[in-house]
């Protein structure tokens, strides 16, 4: 009961015009952000913070919440409507949602991205409403330990995006740990496969790969074949471009999957919203009925990794609120923000100042209702964008694309990086090998090594300590569960062969 | 004829332009600043060296301590080299300024950046930001004594946790291991959000954060500070001794400040020291700067601040190179 009166005075916060408005800002703000690739929440919370200065503390964090989650809505758009992905968790919809538009079904895609993400990011402000403290203390069991087996689990998803060649889908994995190992080794500090180059340092940044790989390899593979878009004026009619209730019934429970697994995946400080996407994304594909679908515009593969996207943004805001440590890139700079605002974020937030708190948690009810009418209402003008003739868009697109990659970090050598991965994209395209793994893997690529020279240090080179402790112990078990499901299953399809014929 | 009059216009437009750059030139030099300064920050926003700038410019705003505006620039990358190249190359140039952190001794020891101290002019030292060992609150060590003690009986030695292998946490933990003549087994993360977060979970034993950092769990009682490597107790953490006091001779801080690159007119170097003097001065910077970030302020004018920036250098050269990890 304590909690809802809590709420209560929460929404008393919330609802006052100034903030509902600042939260509408936020939000709309947020959409943009996302849609545009290269400035991604992190980004775009840090360039807005300044704007935030003389308000109050909890107007500030409202907004910059808003653009948090508004840039989890945001980063569909791009993702589904021209392949290139708007944020980092948007790669696995760009996968699905773009041959969706191509079959002439953005509409659908956007519209089920949208309701996704708000009953997905419903569920997890209300779990985060009266469970969070729990959530804490399991973000906290998470050790190097745990985050190495968590990060083998997320490996063994790239069985679930193959395309069709198995080994060509390994090769581009295997690219991709490869570019992982560039930049600092964080245990010795060595520079590895710099060239001396100081760009080179911190590694190489997963956005102008994916933006490259998936955007502008798509813009120079379609400049071949330009007349192979099959949207007639048709298909972007009013009736069209809303989800059916075939769609609803389809995603349904891809929603609900992703809601959870996002939740738990992004209160987890050292994972994240991109890593909570791709697992959505390969559960989907290995709980569904036709797995063949996947990757040809399956709805599942945009619903489940949209929801996780979105409820793992308010997953990360636990640690944040609930410890004081920061759960990803973006809250990171939020807990910045907080501290300049003379708030110490930790646990006697909740004690010292629970109107901006509670006043925080309402106006996120507040901005995801706000959000998913946007998106809906804004769908039919979205897909308008694939009325424009490929010979505007294509090059549109690549000034989009060069935009982004500049924007992360204010640096050349991002574009001329992310126009080399184009280049690549298109080679693999026309060779047929997945974009997808190589991203995954060079995202995970980091993590892995690191946790596991971290878990090493700790136990004083003992592997033991990854089946002693339970949680790893179990996320080791489901990955080798995974990963020998489908000889397990063809051994035993030759076992009761063969039985049948003797 | 007709040539003659072409050489004529060319001649008097040239010196036109002549006479336009120099009408330029001369207020220019009479009062720096006469267009936006760029204040670069070599970090992503939210981190210290962010916090620092964007102070400075909060204060310079609201006391109108300039005419012009100061933007913030961040130039993420690199452990510093990005933003620090970048601001070396703007030679001579007092319309950029930056931020001064561990980074711009450490990225260049340690090899592979464009830039090292002396590619800049010190315009002023802010404050020194001091390290903290934590251990969690219902750890099994009560102090400092007991974690050392710990050591003694355990010779494959406690976990610390720290951010990066090149990080002012690691060059603390050796001098402490030094001093104390122990030995720790060095967890390197990301980022000090990891370190708490690995503290607070209990898969490391101790670690190194900075006062304010940890603000949060210690007011709320996760974490417990065990000594501060300071010259003296910090006002705000009056309950934590210093390592020297517990007969340890540790001190180690990080000197925060502001840079101009290499060549920069001395006139301007003058004005931005001036103008930092009034921001160490105003009482906004002291309640939302320093009392906020538990820093020990300072004010170390343009010759003070070389020096103390060299001490710094030979420090982290002296560690780097005990370490076997310095580039030469």
């Amino acid at each position: 009961m304590d909690t809802l009166s809590n709420l209560l005075m929460g929404f008393s916060v919330a609802l006052t015009p100034v903030n509902l408005l600042f939260c509408l800002l936020g939000v709309v703000m947020g959409t943009l952000i996302g849609a545009l690739p290269g400035i991604g929440p992190s980004a775009g919370v840090a360039i807005l913070l300044p704007v935030t200065f003389g308000m109050s503390p909890v107007t500030s964090i409202i907004m910059l919440c808003g653009i948090y989650y508004g840039a989890m809505y945001g980063g569909t758009i791009t993702s589904v409507l021209i392949n290139v992905p708007g944020e980092s968790s948007s790669v696995m919809t760009a996968v699905d949602g773009y041959q969706m538009a191509r079959k002439g079904r953005a509409g659908a895609a956007l519209g089920i991205a949208a309701i996704g993400s708000f009953l997905a990011g419903t569920g997890g402000v209300v779990i985060f409403t009266f469970l969070a403290p729990l959530i804490a203390r399991f973000a906290l069991s998470f050790g190097p330990p745990e985050y190495f087996a968590l990060m083998i689990l997320g490996l063994t998803t790239l069985s679930g995006l193959t395309g069709r060649s198995m080994w060509k889908s390994l090769a581009a994995a295997a690219f991709g740990l490869m570019l992982s190992f560039v930049g600092m080794d964080i245990v010795t500090g060595v520079a590895r496969f710099t060239f001396h180059r100081p760009d080179l340092l911190s590694g190489v940044d997963f956005l102008p790969v994916a933006i490259g790989l998936f955007g502008v390899g798509e813009v120079l593979a379609s400049a071949e074949s330009p007349a192979e878009l099959e949207i007639t004026r048709a298909d972007l009619s009013l009736r069209k471009v809303f989800p059916t209730m075939a769609d609803w019934v389809r995603s349904r429970r891809s929603i609900l999957r992703g809601g959870v697994i996002g939740f738990l995946i992004g209160s987890l400080p050292g994972a994240g919203a991109t890593m909570a996407s791709f697992i959505s994304y390969a559960v989907e594909k290995k709980s569904s009925r036709h797995p063949e679908e996947f990757g040809q515009g399956a709805i599942e593969g945009v619903a489940g990794p949209e929801s996780a996207n979105n409820s793992a943004s308010v997953g990360a805001l636990v640690p944040l609120l609930t410890l004081g440590v920061p759960g990803s890139a973006t809250t990171a700079v939020m807990m910045g923000a907080l501290m300049m605002y003379g708030l110490h974020p930790g646990p006697l937030l909740f004690q010292k100042n629970p109107d901006f708190v509670w006043g925080l948690v309402a106006s996120m009810y507040i901005g995801n209702v706000l959000l998913v009418i946007l998106n809906i209402a804004f769908i039919p003008a979205f897909v308008n964008v694939l009325r424009i003739p490929q010979r505007i868009l294509s090059p549109l697109i690549v000034v989009f694309c060069m935009v982004g990659a500049y924007t992360l970090d204010n640096n050349l050598f991002d574009v001329w990086l992310m126009l080399l991965f184009g280049v690549l994209g298109y080679l693999m395209k026309k060779l047929d090998y997945p974009p997808a793994p190589l991203v995954l893997a060079l995202v995970l690529g980091n993590l892995v090594e690191t946790s596991l020279r971290q878990s090493l240090i700790i136990s004083g080179g003992s592997m033991a300590i990854f089946v002693t402790r339970p949680i790893s112990a179990v996320l080791l078990a489901i990955a080798a569960a995974v990963l020998l499901a489908p000889a397990l299953r063809s051994l035993g399809r030759v076992i009761r062969v063969r039985a049948s014929r003797a | 004829m007709r040539r003659h009059w072409l050489v004529t216009v060319v001649m008097v437009l040239a010196l036109a332009l002549l006479a336009g750059a120099a009408c330029q030139k001369a207020p220019q030099q009479a009062k720096y600043p006469t267009k936006p300064i760029e204040f670069v920050v070599p970090f992503n926003p939210g981190g210290g060296s962010d916090i620092l700038a964007r102070n400075i410019v909060a204060v310079i705003e609201a006391e109108k301590l300039l005419p012009q505006p100061v933007q913030v620039v961040n130039k993420a990358g690199g452990s510093g080299a990005v933003g620090y190249g970048y601001l070396a190359e703007k030679k001579g140039d007092p319309y950029y300024i930056g931020t001064v952190s561990s980074s711009f001794w450490t990225t260049p020891l340690l090899g592979g950046a464009p830039f090292n101290y002396t590619m800049f002019t010190p315009v002023a030292g802010l404050c020194y930001d001091s390290y903290v060992l934590l251990v969690r609150q219902d750890s099994k060590f009560a102090s400092l004594e007991d974690v050392l003690n710990a050591m003694k009986d355990k010779p494959e030695g406690l976990t610390i946790g720290a951010t990066g292998v090149s990080s002012d946490d690691r060059v603390v933990t050796y001098l402490l291991e030094k001093a104390a003549n122990v030995k720790f087994k060095l967890v390197p993360f990301q980022s000090g959000g990891e370190v708490m977060t690995a503290l607070l979970g209990g898969h490391i034993d101790v670690a190194w954060a900075n006062p304010g950092e940890a603000r949060g769990q210690l007011d709320a009682k996760q974490a417990r500070g065990l000594a501060v490597a300071a010259e003296k107790r910090l006002e705000g953490l009056p309950d934590v001794p210093t390592f020297n006091e517990k007969g340890i001779n540790l001190v180690f801080r990080q000197l925060r400040g502001v840079v101009m690159p290499a060549g920069a007119p001395e006139d301007a170097v003058k004005v931005m020291e001036e103008v930092l003097k009034k921001v160490s001065e105003s009482p906004k910077w002291k309640t939302d700067y320093v009392k906020r970030n538990d820093l020990v302020p300072t004010f170390l004018g343009a010759a003070e601040f070389k020096t103390a920036i060299e001490q710094m250098n030979n420090t982290y050269k002296q560690v780097f190179e005990e370490l076997g990890v310095l580039k030469k």
